[in-house]
């Protein structure tokens, strides 16, 4: 006899939710604490290490932020494609798209004004990373493919290209024979603000912009209503095809210029693994916020604290990577969770044998 | 029920601040020890079964070598990526590291700037050829040289005449181990060629294995790689084909068709630079050794290669051992005709990492 | 003999977060009765039932099943004591066979399907009750009143003795609810209790012993049938007396506003959803559209609206052809034309996004610039939700929180505070209850008065007969006729409702 049942919750109010949310965050913790116990560490350590690893001196607190700046960026690109049930998934794709195209502009114009140089690499990646977001959504739009797997797909052209581009046509001839694109100029890279690259700068105004976009702007209306109905947006005369081809070009752009910060302002120069995952990791943060712009600040930043914290401990502590890589399993697979038990109920039936009988 | 909730609720977060708490005033790692620190970055894990498990070797030789002067941390499946490279080497100074040690290509970029930015710590990197005059050298090793000696093993044993090669990517160090196994090969059959398939990645199993069952089912009966998994010498045992293979001694994961393989000695440039950057002496180069260093070589020839053949190997390592056998000796035509090494002329260093072309014989795209 | 007490609910309480769904509700069935469960939409009566098929459980108050406490952990207690439940949108899988939709999810009989024992029982069942079923019929190939057929003996084959059914008539044809009203006075014969669901008040006075209705979670009383007359019962459902009669005004003056000529319309399996079809629309007039569900209706909306593409054919509104023109294209050129589709929430409006965000769905393209101005529609949200008394926390509030008669009503709050000359209505009244029905027939008659000309597409004949000063009949895409209410009978619309050619008696007015 089954001793619990699942139901679809109504809404329910703030405050629940988050006691929820909180208790899903707790039982991570206790959960990934009885594996670190398990493994032979002591987790009261392991987690201490862990935040101290992400937050507790400047260096460090600088490799979080590095880690969430290029991961904002992306999240609200996502943020965007997803609003409109265009399910994105060529996040990848699109920032070494981005990243390929500024680095077009850093590696032939690099006498160009530092300003003004940055300026045509920002545009560029936003071309390019909109453009390969375009096809898919062109498509869709034409022809009413499935754009899951057309980004899904796009995006190992997108790495394969760059990765020929590295091993071949682009390569430094000065690398000595090393597969290795020639390092931007001085004037390419991103410039630091108060020991951080500007890139911080940018994340935060793209923030601001991208929530008053979706929120304040016709266009941001139109996004919704589409994503929400499709039947409605017709109705209300919408022109649906326009409406998803800028909304990727959007999304794509943004996922871009996330390639031309992480080139320009970390990798110096173009390579294949520069994407590193964060196409798809921040699906999972545009989730977690819940598809708003200001939460994913949040969320991102938190991400990255786990990211780095997780890097830390593996260091300071020489825990496996793969178990560094659990621990942040077991956190997102209870935080993640916790959103399903927001929109189910549990019902445990302990008083089930009285009560029939 | 209600109440229950709210009490197990307010336990939970109990028992979060009290974690919370209880780890930011225990976390007092002070270490006093006088053992200097030495980070590994890896590219992949260190029991991967090729190119970081090779690299392990080398850093576990290094610690029994070292006992407690030197203490190791070590990093895995660090992506080749500027910023996990630096976040990674930041950590690793973080907990102290005086040297940080970059096994992958795609790390250079990454140890370049940080050997900038922390001028204390001394960074050494595997593969590649930034340095500076302060605390960034590179090392590396002859690979043409038992790729020249494994070649020669697979002419003499062939009996097709054709020997299949998996590559990972046409570039300059792949071409060169590619030209200098059919050298090999030809200086001791000379009717034996080498296809090559590029797979286009450094390590993916599946690929590899069915890139040399390509090779195995053109004709080709012996194959090597310059890829990291051992899947062309399963694919070869499975063909009841010889395989050479790369970075490890694998003679028990393929016993059937595992000759033998160009391997690594990390340990023979380590230890000696390590000691040289504790006592305060080292200064940055652009390591490139050789058999005569020791730091390169063939893993022991197995079972499997007749004894005639061994011999006449063993002939020629033990020159190459004494440096007086280099690979790349004129007259090398490409193998578009065109003279490339003339006769007379011997290819040093310099000389061999400008390869752009493949030799005479061999049957691949060449970019 | 004193009969028997099938199901008894005591002083049930339950609560969603703050709402109050029922409040010490009380309702007694006996065996052989059909009871009626009375009230508007948001009464309570779901909750109620769906407490009995163990789908929800109640904060307070008892159930008992012949006399015996239960409590009901999920629906597969329910079942096990006798209780069946017949929802209103059918629980039947549609590739599978009439049979095999009977032991799905049945408990019976262990893993291995006996057939030949089950088609057995299948024929009892179905002589004992009158039930017409083939077992081996798929589900795709039955009309709705088979599946509801097929439901009924789903629930009997897992031995329930008391039936609750939700709303079973909303989707049958006048004929099939007469089938069915026999089906269910067999099974009060053969000693079942039933509970049926409804606000349909001419169906409760012509099957139900007893009414129990309730209104805003409570229950207002328990009456026999047969001693209590109609409009009472809208007084217990609605708590204030209410004229059930729809008005119908004759206004002489008569302009013509909208002329569709010859229009054809071809579906996506390239058949023809409409055949030319040509029509009049006038001021000053409610122009009926009845016709079997499918025959045409919403293909014939969507292309005046410019949400279809045509074949061919001409739609002159004031003069001007604006077929082939995007709805973009008719609101840009100023057009004013209301539309009511029959899918509120997948089309009319946005169910997760708040009144204003709804009210600015059709004008925010107009307002310059790239900002969205929502706060000039704040006094515009705020008229409509007092204008016709749209009950909301306030206009921020998600139009689908809301009960079905208040969405109807900002939707059409939305049209008709936009001045239309034309204003298209696709089953507007569909699913809302007698108060929020009447309502919508008041509204829709205040903008004839103003010399609105709207087209009304209905389902209920008497509605259509009531309400409208014309009704166009359409069956199969074509129209059969266009009548003058006054002048024919709900039969005579039936029978061209089924293709029956104009004869004798039966108007054909040309336009």
């Amino acid at each position: 006899m089954k001793w619990f049942s699942l139901k679809k919750r109504e809404e329910l109010p703030t405050k629940k939710a988050w006691i929820i949310r909180g208790a899903a965050i707790v039982l991570s913790i206790l959960c990934a604490g009885l594996v670190i116990l398990l493994l032979g560490f002591n987790p009261l350590v392991t987690f201490g290490e862990m935040v101290k690893g992400a937050l507790g001196s400047k260096i460090r607190l600088t490799q979080t932020m590095l880690k969430a700046i290029p991961l904002i960026v992306t999240t609200l690109g996502i943020i965007i494609a997803f609003k409109m049930k265009f399910w994105n998934i060529g996040g990848e794709g699109q920032i070494m798209m981005g990243a390929l195209a500024a680095s077009f502009v850093a590696l032939n114009f690099p006498d160009m004004p530092r300003a003004l140089l940055l300026l045509c690499m920002a545009i560029a990646a936003v071309i390019g990373g909109g453009l390969w977001a375009f096809i898919p959504a062109f498509f869709k739009a034409k022809m009413g493919t499935n754009e899951t797997i057309f980004t899904l797909m796009l995006n190992y052209l997108a790495i394969k290209f760059v990765t020929y581009l590295q091993y071949g046509p682009w390569r430094d001839p000065g690398s000595k024979g090393f597969p290795k694109v020639a390092d931007f100029s001085q004037n390419a890279i991103l410039p630091n603000v108060f020991g951080l690259h500007v890139g911080w700068i940018i994340a935060l105004v793209l923030i601001a912009i991208i929530y008053i976009f979706m929120n304040y702007t016709k266009k941001g209306y139109e996004i919704s209503v589409v994503g929400e109905s499709l039947d409605t947006a017709r109705y209300a005369g919408m022109n649906i095809k326009s409406i998803i081809i800028t909304a990727m070009l959007i999304s794509g752009g943004l996922c871009g210029l996330t390639g031309m910060i992480q080139a320009s302002a970390i990798e110096k120069t173009l390579t294949y693994s520069l994407s590193a995952g964060m196409g798809f990791t921040a699906i999972i943060t545009a989730w977690l916020s819940r598809l708003n712009a200001l939460a994913s600040l949040f969320v991102c930043v938190a991400f990255a604290v786990l990211l780095q914290g997780g890097a830390y401990i593996q260091i300071s502590m020489q825990i496996p990577a793969s178990v560094a890589d659990m621990i942040q399993g077991i956190l997102l697979f209870f935080v993640l969770s916790s959103e399903f038990f927001l929109q189910y109920k549990v019902n445990f039936h302990f008083k089930k044998a009285k009560g029939v009988a | 029920m209600k109440r229950t909730k709210k009490v197990l609720s307010v336990l939970l977060i109990i028992a979060f601040a009290a974690t919370v708490l209880l780890t930011g005033c225990g976390g007092s790692t002070g270490k006093t020890d006088e053992a200097t620190t030495v980070g590994f970055i890896y590219i992949g894990s260190k029991t991967d079964g090729g190119y970081s498990q090779a690299q392990h070797n080398g850093t576990m030789a290094v610690e029994q070598h070292f006992g407690n002067k030197i203490k190791t941390i070590v990093a895995e499946n660090v992506a080749e990526d500027k910023q996990a490279v630096k976040s990674t080497a930041v950590n690793m100074i973080d907990q102290g590291a005086k040297i940080v040690i970059g096994t992958s290509f795609g790390f250079m970029d990454a140890l370049d700037e940080l050997a900038v930015e922390y001028p204390n710590v001394t960074f050494l990197h595997f593969s590649g050829y930034k340095m500076n005059d302060k605390n960034f050298g590179n090392y590396f090793g002859a690979m043409e040289e038992p790729r020249y000696l494994s070649g020669m093993i697979a002419g003499l044993m062939t009996k097709s005449n054709k020997l299949g090669y998996v590559a990972a990517y046409p570039y300059t160090e792949v071409k060169i181990g590619i030209n200098a196994f059919a050298l090999g090969a030809q200086s001791v059959n000379p009717n034996a060629t080498v296809s090559v398939v590029y797979i286009n990645s450094w390590n993916d199993p599946a690929n590899e294995k069915a890139a040399a069952e390509s090779l195995l089912a053109q004709g080709c009966d012996i194959i090597t790689q310059h890829c990291d998994s051992a899947g062309p010498q399963l694919a070869a045992q499975d063909a009841k084909a010889f395989a050479v293979g790369y970075n490890l001694d694998n003679s028990k994961v393929a016993p059937n068709s595992f000759l033998t393989a160009p391997i690594w000695h990390h340990e023979k440039y380590l230890i000696p630079t390590i000691e040289k950057i504790i006592d305060g002496t080292y200064v940055p180069e652009s390591y490139y050794g050789t058999m005569k260093d020791g730091y390169i070589g063939l893993a022991p020839m197995t079972n499997l290669v007749p004894e005639d053949v061994k011999k006449k190997v063993e002939e020629v390592q033990e020159k190459m051992i004494a440096g007086t056998f280099p690979v790349f000796v004129g007259p090398i035509k490409d193998n578009q005709g065109n003279i490339v090494v003339k006769e007379g002329e011997t290819l040093d260093r310099a000389g061999i990492w400008k390869m752009e072309y493949l030799v005479q014989g061999v049957t691949g795209r060449d970019n | 003999m004193e009969p028997v007490k099938a199901i008894e609910m005591k002083d049930i309480c339950k609560a969603f977060g703050s709402v109050k769904a029922n409040e010490d509700v009380n309702l007694t069935v006996y065996n052989g009765e059909i009871h009626a469960l009375l009230g508007e939409n948001g009464a309570g009566k779901s909750t109620l039932v769906n407490m009995l098929s163990g789908i929800y459980t109640p904060d307070s108050g008892f159930i008992s099943v012949y006399d015996q406490e239960v409590h009901f952990a999920s629906p597969k207690d329910s079942i096990k004591k006798g209780i069946g439940m017949i929802h209103q949108h059918f629980k039947l899988v549609d590739v599978l066979s009439a049979q095999e939709n009977i032991i799905l999810g049945s408990s019976k009989d262990g893993a291995f399907v006996k057939r030949k024992k089950l088609a057995q029982e299948i024929k009892k069942l179905s002589d004992q009750y009158g039930l017409d079923i083939n077992p081996n019929k798929k589900v795709y190939e039955m009309s709705v009143g088979e599946k509801e057929s097929l439901e009924i003996i789903k629930v009997l084959y897992r031995g329930a003795k008391i039936l609750i059914m939700d709303e079973p008539t909303a989707v049958l044809t006048p004929q099939e609810i007469k089938r069915l009203f026999e089906i269910i006075r067999n099974m009060k014969k053969q000693g079942c209790a039933i509970i049926i669901i409804t606000h349909k008040l001419n169906e409760v006075m012509e099957i139900s012993d007893r009414v129990t209705v309730l209104r805003k979670g409570k229950t207002v009383g328990t009456v026999n049938t047969n001693e209590v007359e109609v409009q009472a019962l809208i007084e217990m459902m609605v708590g204030k007396k209410i004229d059930l009669a729809i008005t119908k005004e004759e206004i002489a003056e008569k302009e013509l506003l909208m002329k569709v000529d010859g229009l054809y319309v071809v579906n996506q399996d390239k058949k023809h959803a409409l055949k030319d079809i040509s029509f009049s629309l006038y001021s000053h007039e409610i122009l009926g559209v009845a016709g079997v569900a499918g025959s045409g209706q919403k293909e014939l909306c969507e292309t005046i609206a410019g949400l279809n593409p045509a074949e061919k054919g001409r739609v002159f509104f004031e003069g001007e052809n604006i077929l082939g023109k995007t709805p973009q294209e008719i609101i840009r050129l100023g057009i004013r034309m209301g539309f009511i589709p029959e899918d509120r929430l997948g089309m009319g409006l946005i169910g997760s996004m708040d009144i204003v965000d709804n009210i600015i769905l059709k004008d925010y393209q107009n307002a310059p610039g790239m900002f969205l101005k929502r706060s000039r529609y704040h006094e515009k949200a705020n008229r409509i939700v007092n204008r016709l008394d749209i009950q909301t926390p306030g206009i921020f509030y998600p139009v689908k929180k809301l009960s079905g008669g208040n969405i109807q009503k900002v939707l059409l709050g939305r049209e008709i505070d936009s001045d239309p000359r034309v204003l298209i209505t696709a089953y507007p009244v569909r699913g809302l209850d007698i108060g929020a029905s009447l309502t919508i027939y008041d509204l829709l008659n205040e903008q004839k008065r103003k010399g609105v000309g709207i087209l009304f597409i209905g389902e209920d004949l008497d509605v259509l007969i009531d309400l409208c000063d014309r009704v166009m009949v359409f069956c199969g895409g074509e129209v059969m006729g266009i009548v003058d209410p006054k002048k024919v009978t709900k039969e005579e619309i039936g029978l061209l409702m089924a293709g029956g050619r104009m004869g004798e008696g039966v108007r054909h007015e040309v336009v």
